[in-house]
């Protein structure tokens, strides 16, 4: 009898299971694919122009500078005149840079107009003319040998304790690396913030914070050695502003090789472009 | 005549096996009463309530885990969903059984000794859901042998508590108009009681309840003034049915209050979150808690926070109910640590303001004038080239849940420091689309993130726990002078009067939901969700 009561508990849940999927199949949103235009709609509106400078202030100028003309990111006034499409760049805001910091806009938060209306704004921005750069890369791969890859790699070669730079090309200006070379920039990535922790027994750590939480670090110190400290273990723990990168300066790099290692960053775009 | 027969044997036969089943076990476990819920957590082995009690103190009476033994704390058991997205629920026990939704509308019954599932409850969702910030659901409610959850295509539906299967589904309102549920419900003698979500979406909020027996809808109130409500006159924009889709979300339980028979609640920000031009005016009743009539649903009183709110300060926190004594006279209160940086003690008969003292530094308002109305400072307004103002738009502390300790009159609360740009621009209603009507940029250099403890008789800050990374995690107090709370995957316990760091446990995933205990087997557990994970601990045994 039991089983009884329980195959109808059964046949029951089973029954208002289906008739929920019922309700459910009847209410469900139709798909709210529109065609997506190949030319910015909103391009030189008035309105369109103000709001997108609203939102390009919130959402793009922290990376790509207040004007447009590259901070982290590269500069986009110069995107048309160097042949790019209002359908390219529309992909770029929604897809994202894979490997950069250009995150994919999520369609929940940014609407289709909403790119468009940014779009119209950066075009009302004077671009700066494209120019070729100049420069020997092949050169530019020897200083990086000699100077960056105990630090850096690219392409799976070189030092861990900076980030990898294989797609650094597509993903900064040449003029914020040069800001970084030069010690203009300041901006640190996330996970490379310089960190000097004293143990107890008094031994001094210099590396780079990886984690942190209230009790404890994780760092990855000057040799490349990954290790996690307890707070309560350390007479001191300083995270620094200046980054462990030193400052290149025209004393220890001239105008003609940083100009060449520039053009050399400038190719790595990923590893089938980079050169070996 | 043969089958009459038939069918006499048939019911006899069944009604002796069922009582001889029945004499053969132990009596029928006793259903949730409306006096249970009422009661809460005078029993304190269970926690029935999202809040623990109606009051929403989370001060649990049980003092087996102390200041001086929670060092022996370890973990008992872990349970993981095996979804994507997180916990922002809290969970609910009754008789050794653990009751929670998760993400993605899930929920499930989990025995509280072992972690061990017993069902699981998964909706069928449709796509195109249209939800600002996670497919998430803050908890049950419980009545009779019934669950009580809102799901992300607003629905309002009962479960078994013994199957995990439907019993009734009610649909709240339309989901593709931007609307969705993810609080839990608060429930009330016969009546489960709860709101939508979704102001980023041009929503028109409202707060409902329904017959708990038959999911039918008995009263609902909107959280914006209509033509017909008082306060309609608060909507004075260049858009005249810019109350149509004005905001006033509800995505966290009320408090209720048997004596005074009202309900509290906490609602949401006026939209477009931070472009007031169109909707001129105090937009009553964004922004603001309100007190209804458990019955009808009928406005007892309002108290606007954040009268024409143009930064996304949501009310939408917990109205902790308190009886406190000021001024040497026994006052009925409500605490309220809001989004917007101000501590407000108000009176919960009548909704008059007491006092109201900032607890993180503002610069949209510095001060509340005694007729309850914020001192605006100038400058504050969004606007296309950026203003600055403090807090940012995830606020002095959001939705996570405070804790209230009535023996040291301490309110702990996850607080913070931060500062935003704001700006707005022009942006048209349109169902179903965000609607917002600028951004802000968080000025993360300038923030951080703390448990701090506010004496609610002053409103002044006793003590401060810093996070390191910013915490969503909600409060836990005990009445054996504990605080659990924590950040960056840490479940901590506190010293309640000074806060002194007691013990920790890094659980692997960010905290965006409080810590709640209980008690079987007279062994007490503490129970924290963090990330997709529960983990319950006890006192270690030896």
């Amino acid at each position: 009898m039991r089983r009884t009561a329980s195959v109808v508990a059964v046949f029951t849940i089973i029954a208002l299971g289906v008739g929920a999927e019922i309700a459910l199949a009847q209410d469900r949103a139709p798909a709210r694919a529109e065609p997506r235009p190949t030319k910015n709609p909103f391009e030189g509106k008035p309105d369109a122009v103000s709001n997108g400078g609203a939102m390009f202030r919130t959402r793009c100028a922290g990376c790509h500078g207040p004007d447009a003309h590259g901070y982290l990111g590269p500069d986009l006034t110069g995107f048309w005149g160097a042949g790019g499409t209002d359908d390219r760049m529309f992909d770029i805001v929604r897809k994202g840079i894979p490997g950069t910091e250009m995150i994919a806009a999520d369609p929940a938060r940014v609407l289709d107009r909403d790119i468009w209306q940014v779009m119209a704004y950066i075009r009302t921005l004077n671009a700066v003319p494209v120019t070729v750069p100049t420069g020997d890369a092949t050169n530019g791969a020897q200083v990086f040998r000699n100077n960056c890859s105990s630090c850096h790699m690219v392409n799976a070669r070189g030092g861990q304790l900076g980030p990898d730079l294989s797609r650094i090309g597509a993903a900064r200006p040449r003029a914020g690396l040069q800001g970084k070379l030069r010690g203009t920039n300041t901006f640190i990535r996330p996970g490379y913030e310089p960190v000097t922790l004293v143990t107890k027994s008094g031994e001094r750590i210099r590396g780079v914070r990886k984690n942190e939480d209230e009790f404890s670090i994780q760092i990855m110190d000057m040799r490349e050695r990954l290790q996690g400290y307890l707070k309560d273990n350390l007479t001191e723990f300083r995270v620094e502003k200046q980054s462990v990168m030193p400052v290149y300066g025209p004393d220890r790099l001239n105008d003609r090789d940083l100009n060449d290692l520039l053009q050399y960053l400038a190719g790595l775009r990923g590893a089938d472009s980079a050169s070996r | 005549m043969r089958r009459l027969i038939a069918r006499v044997l048939q019911v006899t036969f069944a009604a002796v096996a069922v009582s001889w089943t029945l004499a053969a076990q132990a009596p029928a476990p006793a259903q949730v009463t409306a006096q249970d819920l009422r009661d809460g957590l005078k029993n304190p082995t269970r926690w029935l309530n999202y809040g623990g009690d109606y009051g929403n103190q989370r001060h649990s009476p049980l003092t087996q885990i102390t200041p001086a033994n929670v060092h022996r704390l370890t973990a008992q058991w872990q349970f993981q969903t095996d979804t994507l997205g997180k916990f922002e629920a809290t969970p609910l026990v009754l008789d050794g059984v653990v009751y929670v939704t998760g993400p993605l509308d899930t929920g499930w019954a989990i025995d509280a000794r072992t972690g061990r599932q017993i069902w699981r409850y998964k909706r069928d969702l449709p796509s195109g859901l249209i939800a600002c910030c996670g497919l998430v659901n803050r908890g049950f409610g419980v009545l009779g042998d019934r669950l009580f959850k809102t799901t992300l295509d607003a629905h309002m539906v009962a479960i078994s508590r013994k199957t995990g299967a439907i019993e009734w589904d009610t649909t709240m309102v339309n989901y593709r108009h931007g609307y969705s549920g993810t609080t839990a419900p608060l429930v009330v003698k016969d009546k489960v009681i709860a709101g939508v979500a979704g102001a980023e979406y041009g929503i028109r909020g409202f707060i409902e309840a329904y017959d708990a027996q038959t999911g039918k809808q008995v009263w609902r109130f909107y959280t914006t003034a209509g033509p017909a409500d008082p306060g309609h006159g608060t909507w004075r924009g260049t858009d005249p049915k810019a109350w149509e889709y004005g905001g006033g979300s509800i995505w966290v339980p009320g408090a209720y209050d048997p004596e005074l028979n009202l309900t509290y609640w906490g609602t949401g920000n006026a939209g477009p979150d931070y472009n007031g031009s169109a909707r001129e005016g105090d937009n009553l009743y964004t922004a603001s808690i309100v007190a209804l009539d458990a019955d009808t649903g009928a406005l007892k009183w309002h108290y606007q926070f954040t009268p024409h709110d143009i930064w996304d300060y949501d009310s939408t926190q917990m109205p902790v109910l308190a009886d406190l004594t000021l001024d040497g006279q026994l006052r009925k209160v409500v605490l309220f640590a809001n989004r917007n940086g101000f501590f407000y003690v108000l009176d919960r008969a009548t909704g008059k303001m007491i006092r109201a003292t900032p607890f993180i530094q503002t610069t949209w308002a510095k001060s509340i004038r005694p007729d309850g109305r914020p001192m605006l400072e100038p400058n504050s307004v969004p606007s296309e080239e950026g203003t600055k103002v403090c807090p940012d738009q995830t606020g002095g502390t959001n939705w996570m849940p405070p804790a209230f300790s009535p023996s040291l009159n301490l309110l702990f609360v996850t607080a913070r420091e931060s500062c935003g740009v704001f700006f707005s621009w022009k942006e048209d209603y349109a169902p179903g689309d965000a609607y917002r009507g600028g951004a802000v940029q968080r000025l993360v250099d300038e923030q951080y993130s703390m448990l701090r403890a506010i004496d609610v008789l002053t409103g002044e800050k006793r003590w401060e726990f810093p996070y390191t990374n910013q915490s969503w995690a909600g409060v836990l107090s005990t009445a054996s002078g504990l605080v659990f709370a924590g950040g960056s995957g840490n479940v901590i316990a506190f010293d309640a009067k000074s806060g002194k760091n007691l013990w920790r446990f890094q659980t692997g995933s960010s905290l965006y939901s409080g810590a709640i205990t209980y008690m079987v087997d007279d062994r007490q557990y503490v129970l924290m969700p963090s990330g997709t994970t529960l983990t319950s601990f006890a006192l270690a045994a030896f």
